[in-house]
């Protein structure tokens, strides 16, 4: 990699990150002024936090995939901006006015469609292989690897989302699967020739967009993204996930999201909009603790997994949660390594 | 460590995942001889594609039975508090 191409990628990465540092205090700031907060429901007594911060994050990734594609010239970032679009206005259109439980998947497969289409004039937007650790490529299958490609981008944008309910989980989770991102392209890059660094440029704005929102999202929180930016977090980590041909080690990488959002379906039997569920699978205890709920009817998610271990405040908790997806991120780099490196 | 039981649930998946992939690629893909007519060629691929999902839905009822098995085992374990 050559100081010209070097410079490139820290600028997709920088814009991004100055776009929400810069851009997050006057739109927090606006967003209170509006009246457009919502109760922090885990603090006693509940505080009131600004929320959705999903447009200004949706404005910083663009402009990084914008970056992205002056500096490459691939149809790489526009597919990803693409997919992010889709999804923020999925997620502002929850924000604002609440889907349905069925409807907002249904409504993110249409995220699946920039990639889809663009690769009619881009033919090596993805190739549709599955490569393993050690044993190699698939066969390509462009039918069935363009149809699970569709139904990936409404379970790993929803999985995400399910990820985003206490302070700081959303943004540590992002910060860590992107760089296990980062990290499996960059070796996709480095180990395959003629794999060029443009995946990896689109991929950095991921990274500097959650790392910039991690500091006004960490405990206590400042600012709230609303589904608007889960759920674009979780389209742009499909489709870079696609498009950097990387798709076990980004499968293991969010491993404890997947079983989070399987163990909620298969436990409340459907797409339930959480708003609607019945039994709490946690509570917020008079001491300020988060208690996993005893009773044996109650979702089954990965916080009442790890509170049924002992109760916990806000923080710990969530530090509980980023060890989970610490070590699952660290498998997933042996993944990466296995699969490009040998 | 409080973790360490959820940390081997999430181990075994990742484990799960390299066994299987091994089974995928070494015995699901070579299955059968290279079949000449259409009716062979569409009955194995159905068959290679039953067995994909059964391996998926072995992953799946692994993580399943692992977690119900650490739940049942954490709620034996606590007293029943007043909520």
């Amino acid at each position: 990699m050559g100081l010209a191409e070097a410079g490139l990628l820290t600028l997709s990465f920088i814009v991004p990150f100055l776009v929400v540092i810069l851009g997050a205090p006057p739109y927090l700031a606006w967003l209170t002024r509006a009246g457009r907060v919502v109760d922090d429901a885990h603090k006693r007594p509940p505080t009131k936090v600004p929320s959705p911060t999903g447009p200004i994050l949706f404005v910083a990734a663009l402009a990084g995939e914008v970056v992205a594609y002056f500096a490459f010239g691939s149809l790489v970032p526009v597919a990803i901006a693409g997919a992010a679009t889709v999804a923020f206005v999925v997620g502002i259109t929850d924000d604002l006015f609440v889907l349905g439980g069925k409807t907002k998947p249904l409504l993110l497969l249409l995220a699946a469609a920039p990639i889809v289409l663009l690769v009619r004039f881009e033919s090596s937007l993805y190739n549709p292989v599955l490569t393993f650790p050690l044993l190699g490529d698939t066969a390509p299958h462009l039918i069935i690897y363009t149809l699970l490609a569709i139904v990936a981008f409404p379970i790993v944008a929803n999985a995400f989302n399910m990820m985003d309910s206490f302070n700081g989980q959303i943004s540590w989770f992002t910060v860590l699967v992107s760089l296990a991102l980062v990290f499996g392209i960059s070796l996709h890059a480095a180990y395959t020739s003629g794999f060029s660094l443009s995946r990896l440029a689109v991929a950095l704005p991921l990274v500097a967009v959650a790392l910039g929102f991690l500091l006004f999202n960490r405990y206590p929180s400042r600012a709230f993204d609303g589904d608007s930016g889960s759920l674009m977090f979780g389209a742009m980590f499909a489709g870079l996930t696609i498009t950097g041909g990387v798709e076990v080690a980004a499968m293991i990488a969010i491993v404890p999201a997947i079983l989070n959002s399987f163990y909620t379906l298969s436990s409340v039997r459907g797409f339930v909009e959480r708003r609607k569920m019945g039994a709490r699978p946690t509570y917020l205890g008079d001491d300020g603790k988060l208690y996993a709920t005893k009773d044996e009817s109650a979702p089954t998610t990965l916080i009442r997994l790890i509170l049924l271990g002992g109760a916990q405040d806000e923080k710990g908790l969530v530090r509980s949660v980023v060890i989970l997806v610490a070590v699952s991120c660290l498998l997933s780099a042996v993944i990466s390594v296995l699969t490009w490196a040998f | 460590m409080k973790l360490a039981p959820l940390i081997g649930i999430e181990v075994a998946a990742f484990v799960l995942i390299i066994i299987e992939t091994y089974v995928f690629f070494n015995i699901v893909v070579p299955l059968g001889p290279i079949p000449h007519n259409l009716v062979e060629y569409t009955g194995y691929g159905l068959l290679k594609a039953l067995l994909v999902v059964g391996l998926v839905a072995v992953w799946f009822l692994v993580m399943v039975e692992l977690t119900r098995l650490y739940t049942r085992s954490q709620l034996s374990l606590s007293p029943r508090p007043a909520s």
